[in-house]
């Protein structure tokens, strides 16, 4: 459990999605309740998907304990691939929420900007 | 049967998510904004996946994957990459749509009350 393979990028990740919104994109969505909101709903369905994805009775990935920080919770779920995955869905997420500003600069999106 | 489950997971979160394009501005329903939002991450994260792969942090279990493969990983596994930021932005779209209209709603109620 050198942990480089997989928890090192995994906090990457999640690092480098932070500095592209502070520093880069500036959307504002860390501080909007809708985002948090979506967050809980994600992470709910990821431990179903990833849940399945995992299990070490018939695992459909399968990761090398070396690589990896050897905690799996809830069930199989490698820590890790919380960290993957909040930067994976949040990372599109301010691709997207960006364009929405760069559409109406003025007006904002009336669900988006308020929420 | 077995080798299209981890397709048929994907489908599966495609199909429970579909209707939350209808309680928002729609996320399918702008696709150029969508393949804006989705490219660049999607580059990069195949680009850690192909890496972690190569350098055997994860594999897959031949026996769950359908055997088509697209360079340096299985078809599901890029299709991951493309259904479950999709997932996460129709989350948002719906959250970001019930909560606008449920704001709505109190302004309309709040006017009728003579507030």
């Amino acid at each position: 459990m050198s942990g480089l393979g997989y928890t090192l990028p995994a906090v990457i990740s999640v690092v480098a999605v932070c500095v592209l919104e502070l520093a880069a994109l500036r959307t504002g969505l860390f501080r909007k309740p809708a985002y948090w909101i979506s967050m809980v709903i994600v992470l709910g369905f990821q431990v179903l998907v990833d849940g399945w994805l995992t299990k070490l009775s018939a695992p459909i990935v399968m990761y090398n304990e070396k690589h990896t920080s050897g905690i799996r919770f809830p069930w199989d779920i490698p820590v890790e691939d919380f960290l993957f995955g909040w930067a994976l869905v949040t990372a599109v997420l301010l691709l997207w929420v960006k364009q929405g500003q760069r559409q109406r600069p003025e007006a904002g999106d009336p669900g988006e900007r308020r929420w | 049967m077995d080798k299209w489950q981890y397709l048929l997971l994907l489908g599966v979160c495609l199909l429970v998510t579909l209707p939350l394009e209808f309680l928002g501005e729609g996320i399918y329903r702008q696709p150029i904004r969508l393949l804006r939002a989705l490219a660049p991450v999607l580059a990069v994260f195949l680009v850690w996946d192909a890496i972690a792969i190569a350098a055997d942090v994860w594999h897959y279990n031949p026996r769950y994957v359908s055997g088509i493969n697209v360079p340096f990983m299985p078809l599901e596994e890029l299709l991951f990459f493309i259904v479950i930021p999709i997932c996460g932005l129709l989350t948002w779209n719906a959250v970001t749509g019930i909560l606008a209209r449920m704001a709505r709603m109190r302004r309309r109620s709040e006017q009728r009350s003579g507030r």
